[in-house]
């Protein structure tokens, strides 16, 4: 019940938030010096004609007017056609995004499982030797660049061992089931064990290139709110009624030294879809980073939109997602 | 049959090759169904004797020493497996802050569950319900799905002697087990904690600060000082014919709550150290002793072996220690009226957007005071006491009545009511600690108020001098930071910033309770004497009774964010009218006899 309400609050301020991201994404390409009506003619086309696809684009009307006109568009489902696909914009996201919530979704278990396996290794050498080492490994291992990562990871398992595929989803040949978009569930629920095991693979190297970097934080707070925690009278009345220290650990100090990970994880997940954009690129992985750099290259206004709106939304929902597991894990946040 | 016993057991800080003595080879012994009570001020070494029963000693802490047997088994060379098999089955602890010492994020049935399952002990859910019954907790099973913070801390602190109990063990040990709680639920707990002990036949070491409570719970004291047992005997010998003089000296700092007032007995400066320990040669008491000589400088009397024994050369000095003389007037005549309060009320907004619901924390408040008076708020937490105070320095802003501050309205606090606020009335925290800002010089933090008026630098140096003298505060203090002084001295600071433009009301919100009873004493003369020298009001909020009377002309009774009661203190104290204020009093522990 609690739940829902505090769904339905964050509802009332995700709409706001929409209109005004929507409106300055609007203006801020508007203002770009690209022409799309030219660009969607052929080179030979005379000015006329150019002239004549603009009015017919509605872009010889005041930018206002035209974001009004869009708007209501969009409000209805329809973010129009794109300039050079000549597709239902719609239907380009609908293809391309879940692939990108897939892969984003799988760096998030890579950096989740690292950073919280490296925060309990971090917490247990605390006080020893080997704890500068371990702090030095986890600083290198934020300050590569996810990009970097990509192409390190492309050089040393992709051609040197040859040990993992680095282009697309799929092996050559192989047809993929299209039930929900998202390609291991498809492959999960068509009952294809061979598509799963290679589009399991080929997510590998770009779910570790873009995971990777964001599990040194989450090991630096796990660890630091394992110390905090540490300090609580519970933990020592535990010790005293004589419960082992991994019964304390797994079952009294991480079940509160987890929710600020938690916290930190919601936050990172914004950046990190942000960030899937280079790595899909460089895998050349059909999401909605490269649709994205495609349409940027071709000024394909509609797609721009379109993708930016979508980011804004994902990350949106992603933050109600994280409060709303706060919540269930979090009794004192409950309603007394 | 002992259950625990003590032989010359020392404990000892490791540090850079040096070794600081902790607790210095202290004996005990407790017997079935004994209370043995550990009482001393805080760096006593009172907690580190708990904490070397579990052998759960801080970092670089260790047994240096001596013999501790449980049931006849040696604890310090036990290995760690079979002490741990030990601890919650034969020795149980009881905790000092019942609401931070269970997990927040887990049920208490499960911390039951655990507890149970650990015992090995079959249908858990029966007997937690049997358990948590035993401790008179209402509706036993409904309280199984709660969470800690659902309940209040006296709950909290029955779940854990439940807790405590659950397995019958041998051993109880409760530090401080209700300091933190009110005095009305301190008494409910103490009676359960004396009927479960009766229950069970089980040996309690009881640690506390508080000398009165010692009175009526123990039958056996250990007085410490300085890591070290200074006293030792039947509880009733100890403090009703204290030999050594330290125990005459706390007894002395405490105010009475029957009889004539009397002036506090303050022992100048505070205990001890670690550093200092490793320094001193003689008696560790002797530089704030009154009766010391050259002989307890020059080495460390012994105890004794007798049944009531103190470690002191001149024992039968002691009860010639007197209280000072009372030199200070105690009744003031009051002046003009400071403050007029009629009909206050604060509402705070409880609950969601959607399920709107409020909560009065203070309702038709209706008090004067005139200059020169001290009143006292009492009231248990949650009783609106703190709030009446902080809507009278203007920190929360009514949402009734209005509020006549020397002469001007100002309920609607205006800028113009807040300069009128900030000339007329200052306000000293509880907690020095965090009231200090740790990154200015103490004479900066006494004159702030100077600072907001643009005073010339060479006038608040001079200032400040005179307020670090009238605190009794050396002149170098000044220069310090906060984290450089006492929790004593940094009170002082802290009263010094309130007074240093002397407003005509001072509202001091528990400012003696956390502090050693010695530091209160120094602080509650203090204040006396500030009353004699300076003009101002004091409304002075505090749980502590017998603070109130020692202090104040007149009290307010807070219950319920209202006032239920109000007259001059030593009326309502001998003959309290109403039903609240009769609970509170008869809710203290009473007086020690007095030689």
């Amino acid at each position: 019940m609690q739940l829902l309400a505090t769904l339905g609050r964050r509802l009332l301020v995700v709409l706001p938030i929409l209109f005004v991201v929507s409106a300055l994404l609007f203006t801020a390409l508007r203002v770009l010096p690209v022409d799309p009506a030219a660009m969607s003619m052929p080179p030979t086309a005379t000015r006329d004609e150019i002239e004549a696809a603009r009015r017919a684009m509605g872009l010889d009307q005041p930018l206002p007017q035209q974001y009004a006109i869009w708007l209501g568009h969009v409000v209805h489902g329809d973010f129009g056609r794109s300039i050079h696909l000549r597709r239902d914009v719609v239907e380009l996201v609908r293809q391309t995004l879940p692939a990108t919530i897939e892969l984003a979704l799988c760096a998030m278990l890579v950096a989740a499982v690292l950073g919280l396996a490296g925060g309990l290794l971090l917490f247990a050498l605390r006080d020893n030797p080997a704890e500068p080492v371990a702090e030095t490994g986890t600083t290198l291992m934020m300050s590569v660049p996810e990009f970097l990562w990509a192409l390190l990871f492309i050089f040393v398992f992709g051609v040197a061992l040859q040990a993992m595929p680095f282009t697309g989803r799929l092996d050559p040949g192989m047809i993929r089931p299209d039930i929900t978009g998202f390609l291991l569930l498809d492959a999960l629920l068509a009952g294809r064990l061979d598509i799963l095991r290679s589009a399991a693979a080929h997510m590998v190297l770009p779910a570790f290139a873009l995971g990777i970097a964001f599990a040194p934080p989450i090991m630096r707070v796990l660890r630091s709110s394992l110390l905090d925690v540490y300090h609580e009278d519970y933990i020592h009345q535990a010790r005293l009624r004589g419960l082992s220290e991994t019964r304390i650990l797994l079952r009294h100090a991480l079940k509160n030294a987890i929710l600020p990970t938690l916290t930190l994880m919601g936050v990172q997940f914004g950046f990190l879809f942000g960030g899937s954009l280079l790595v899909e690129v460089i895998y050349s992985y059909p999401g909605l980073g490269n649709l994205m750099v495609d349409a940027v290259r071709n000024a394909d206004l509609p797609i721009i939109q379109a993708v930016g709106l979508t980011y804004c939304v994902v990350v949106l929902v992603i933050n109600s997602v994280v409060d709303g597991l706060y919540l269930t894990l979090n009794p004192r946040l409950r309603a007394r | 049959m002992t259950v625990l016993r003590a032989e010359a057991l020392s404990v000892a800080l490791r540090q850079g090759g040096a070794e600081i003595p902790v607790l210095n080879r202290i004996d005990l012994a407790l017997a079935p169904g004994r209370v043995l009570g550990l009482v001393g001020e805080s760096g006593a070494g009172k907690s580190m004797i708990g904490r070397t029963v579990a052998q759960l000693l801080p970092p670089h802490f260790a047994v240096s020493g001596g013999k501790l047997e449980f049931a006849g088994r040696d604890l310090v060379s036990m290995p760690p497996r079979a002490r741990r098999a030990l601890l919650g089955r034969e020795i149980a602890f009881i905790p000092q802050e019942p609401l931070t010492a269970l997990n927040p994020v887990r049920t208490i049935g499960s911390q039951f569950a655990e507890h149970f399952a650990r015992l090995g002990e079959g249908d858990h859910r029966a007997r937690t319900v049997a358990a948590l019954e035993a401790v008179h907790l209402p509706d036993p099973a409904g309280l199984l799905a709660r969470y800690p913070h659902q309940l209040s801390g006296g709950m909290c602190q029955r779940v854990l002697i439940a807790m405590a109990f659950a397995s019958r063990p041998k051993l109880v040990v409760a530090d401080e087990p209700t300091t933190a709680l009110d005095v009305t639920i301190q008494a409910r707990i103490m009676e359960l904690m004396q009927e479960m002990r009766a229950r069970d036949g089980t040996a309690v070491l009881f640690i506390t600060h508080d000398l009165r409570l010692a009175a009526q719970v123990c039958d056996d004291i250990a007085v410490l000082y300085a890591g070290s047992v200074v006293e030792q005997g039947p509880a009733a010998a100890v403090l009703g014919g204290p030999r050594h003089p330290y125990t005459r000296c706390l007894q002395l700092a405490i105010p009475a709550m029957t009889g004539p007032r009397r002036a506090l007995l303050a022992l100048p400066e505070q205990m001890p150290g670690l550093r200092a320990m490793t320094t001193l040669r003689g008696c560790r008491f002797a530089p704030r002793c009154p009766l010391a000589a050259e002989q307890c400088r020059a080495a460390p009397p012994p105890l004794g072996t007798e049944d009531h024994r103190a470690a002191c050369f001149r024992a039968e000095l002691t009860p010639t220690i007197a209280p000072p003389e009372e030199t200070l007037a105690t009744h003031i005549q009051p002046g003009n009226p400071v403050l007029d309060v009629a009909g206050l009320g604060k509402r705070f907004r409880t609950g969601s957007l959607f399920r709107p619901g409020h909560m009065d924390a203070v309702s038709e408040a209706s008090l004067a005071i005139a200059s020169g008076e001290f009143v006292a708020v009492v009231g248990e937490s949650g009783s609106g006491k703190s709030t009446l105070g902080r809507l009278l320095v203007g920190l929360e802003r009514p949402t009734a009545g209005r509020i006549l501050l020397a002469g001007r309205d100002v309920t609607a606090g205006t800028e113009a009511d807040r300069r009128h606020r900030v000339r007329n009335v200052q306000m000293v925290f509880q907690d020095p600690q965090s009231a200090l800002n740790p990154r200015r010089r103490v004479a900066a933090i006494m004159t702030q108020a100077m600072e907001a008026v643009g005073a010339p630098a060479a006038e608040r140096a001079r200032r400040a001098a005179e307020l670090l003298a009238e605190m009794g505060l050396a002149p170098e203090t000044g220069a310090r930071s906060p984290a450089q002084l006492s929790g004593g001295q940094r009170q002082r600071v802290n009263i010094a910033r309130a007074l240093c433009t002397v407003p005509p009301l001072l509202v001091a919100d528990e400012i003696v309770s956390g502090l050693d009873v010695s530091v209160q004493a120094q602080l509650l003369n203090l204040l006396r004497r500030l009353r004699a020298e300076l003009d101002f009001a004091l409304l002075f909020i505090s749980h502590d009774l017998a603070v109130v009377r020692h202090v104040c002309d007149r009290v307010l009774v807070m219950h319920r964010g209202r006032i239920v009661e109000h007259g001059p203190t030593e009326q309502v104290f001998a003959a309290p009218r109403h039903e609240y204020t009769r609970t509170l009093l008869d809710s203290m522990p009473k007086d020690f006899p007095m030689a």
